[in-house]
């Protein structure tokens, strides 16, 4: 998967660099954003991870320019936290993805793979990860023949984390999907609501499927 | 007393003084003619007499007059300094831009207004000035903490790094989510202050803001085994910005929490008051000295410091929630009864 990394901070474009190519993405960086547009028509991405804030033309003018040319390659953009507009506009620009800065690099590497994979997702009603099954239909979570008791909010985080099974969540996005706060709340809400859900879907059971990647976030994979 | 009354006073002293003057001389020279016409010595009772005939009769008058003259005169004269003192009373650090009217016709007062429009001018520029540095200062801050982040989870990915190494890294990492938090509060209030965030405003259910967030309050309350009741909810709509509420009510519900004795309670109230949704949130915590609950709004104010540290949080949560109460036309207050209990009440307009 080759991957175009847009960045005017060194440092930043750099690490992002390194830890992408450390999982086998193939990384081309550029700096500017008015290089954006030749470097995507010189060769076929298959994914863009985007700064907004850059010099020469900001992010989410390239952006719009890319989608105008009918150019569908899956776009994620950075941005500082807090920017709520910025977000807004983005995704309404065209963007696929959006993480805030800074960002836990699990999390980033964990999204670029997801805008490969994009495409090929459905909104399948009955999700399974190991032995838990959750309809989403019947709004029923099971496993090992054991039904659980879940409150709307367990419900919606149970299933933001079993569509993105195998990916890094970090807490941020959980607050954004599941809580729908464009803001850092400051609060443990999601550590706090994250043991409730592990003590009704891990304890007593084997293997543990909710886990914690400190520093990072959660992922719930067998 | 106000320079009004005290001139008229002196004007009146004045007034009472030449009169008498006038009448010590009328007396003396009635006296003097009378010596002369009756060439015996003077009747001094009939000689007081014929002046005060001469003097009260118009004297009086003269008096009463000339004081209420000079009393419409100094009120004239003083009402563009009371103008003045009204106008100087409403400014405060959000409207230093305003300038004071001016007369325009180059009197003192007229001058005076000139110079203190040019103070505020000079005090606006110098708030601007600060706020523009704390909101690039907070901006600012942002890319190294992504960089050093991002380099210190690089580490982290290096199989080769020994067990306690990596437990330091993943300290640091916990340290940078920590600074990460105080300057996106800072971002925030510092972009308010600059008057760049923009606030959606629309028709929200409040109630229905309150009920999801004793939900979520409740949960957060668990570990300490802390109730929390949702005494009142009136239906109530209100005109505002979703997540801004959202964010005030998680705020205030988050301190009540954080702020409370193991085992106490956390009452929430939303009530309709004199065309306000009143939201009450009441806790049994330690509270705070009367002395130190006018300083709670301010940020990075963290109460006791011997206790500060024992809660994680950003100080910065109750300037957050009064900004956002302040932006909907509403205000918050803070009431504590130290070691009983603690509210905090936000009025918001009701639409």
């Amino acid at each position: 998967m080759r991957v175009l990394v847009v960045e005017d901070e060194k440092k930043t474009a750099s690490f992002i660099r390194k830890a992408l190519q450390g999982e086998g993405f193939a990384v081309d960086v550029c700096h500017r954003g008015d290089d954006v547009l030749a470097a995507v028509s010189a060769t076929p991405f298959d994914g863009v991870v985007m700064d907004i804030m850059l010099p020469g033309r900001d992010g989410l003018s390239v952006l719009r320019q890319l989608r105008e040319r009918n150019d569908h390659t899956p776009v994620l953009l950075l941005s500082a936290r807090g920017e709520v507009n910025e977000r807004v506009e983005g995704l309404n620009a065209g963007a696929d993805d959006y993480l805030p800065k800074p960002f836990a690099i699990a999390e980033l590497i964990a999204r670029v793979r997801a805008l490969g994979r994009r495409s090929a997702e459905t909104k399948s009603p009955l999700l399974r990860v190991g032995d838990l099954t959750l309809d989403t239909i019947m709004h029923r979570a099971e496993r090992g023949g054991k039904f659980f008791d879940l409150t709307a909010r367990e419900f919606r985080l149970l299933e933001f984390l079993m569509r993105s099974a195998g990916r890094i969540c970090g807490r941020m996005s959980i607050i954004e999907k599941v809580w729908d706060y464009d803001f850092d709340p400051g609060t443990n809400l999601v550590d706090v609501y994250v043991k409730r859900l592990r003590e009704k879907i891990d304890d007593g059971f084997e293997p543990k499927l909710l886990h914690t990647v400190r520093g990072a976030g959660y992922v719930l994979r067998e | 007393m106000k320079i009004r009354t005290r001139l008229t006073l002196w004007y009146a002293t004045i007034l009472i003084v030449s009169l008498a003057i006038i009448g010590v001389g009328t007396y003396n020279e009635i006296a003097e003619q009378m010596e002369h016409r009756h060439l015996r010595h003077p009747i001094w009772e009939e000689a007081f007499d014929e002046t005060s005939e001469m003097i009260f009769p118009i004297g009086l008058p003269a008096i009463v007059l000339g004081l209420l003259g000079g009393w419409w005169i100094t009120r004239r004269a003083l009402a563009p300094v009371t103008a003045l003192t009204d106008a100087v009373e409403k400014i405060h650090d959000g409207n230093l831009r305003e300038q004071l009217p001016r007369t325009g016709n180059g009197d003192e007062l007229d001058r005076l207004t000139e110079v203190f429009n040019a103070m505020t001018a000079r005090l606006d520029g110098s708030f601007q000035r600060i706020r523009e540095f704390s909101l690039h200062a907070s901006h600012e801050l942002k890319t190294p903490l992504t960089v050093i982040r991002g380099e210190l989870e690089t580490v982290l990915r290096e199989e080769s790094i020994a067990p306690a190494q990596k437990e330091w890294v993943l300290s640091q990492l916990d340290e940078i989510e920590r600074l990460t938090k105080i300057v996106d509060g800072l971002t925030l209030l510092t972009k308010a202050d600059a008057g760049q965030v923009n606030l959606k405003f629309e028709p929200v259910r409040l109630d229905d803001l309150v009920r999801e967030n004793v939900a979520d309050a409740k949960i957060l309350a668990q570990p300490q085994n802390i109730r929390v009741s949702l005494d009142a909810c009136d239906e109530l709509t209100i005109s505002g910005d979703r997540h801004r509420l959202r964010q005030l009510l998680l705020n205030l519900a988050d301190n009540a929490i954080k702020y409370n004795c193991p085992n106490g309670s956390v009452a929430i109230s939303l009530k309709r008051n004199n065309g306000f949704a009143e939201l009450k949130i009441e806790n049994t915590g330690a509270g705070l000295p009367p002395q130190l609950q006018t300083r709670v709004f301010d940020r990075f104010f963290r109460g006791d410091s011997s206790h500060s540290n024992a809660v994680d949080g950003c100080g910065l949560g109750l300037s957050i929630a009064q900004w956002i109460a302040r932006a909907h036309h509403g205000n918050i207050e803070f009431a504590s009864e130290p070691d009983r209990r603690t509210v905090v009440t936000v009025r918001l307009p009701n639409s």
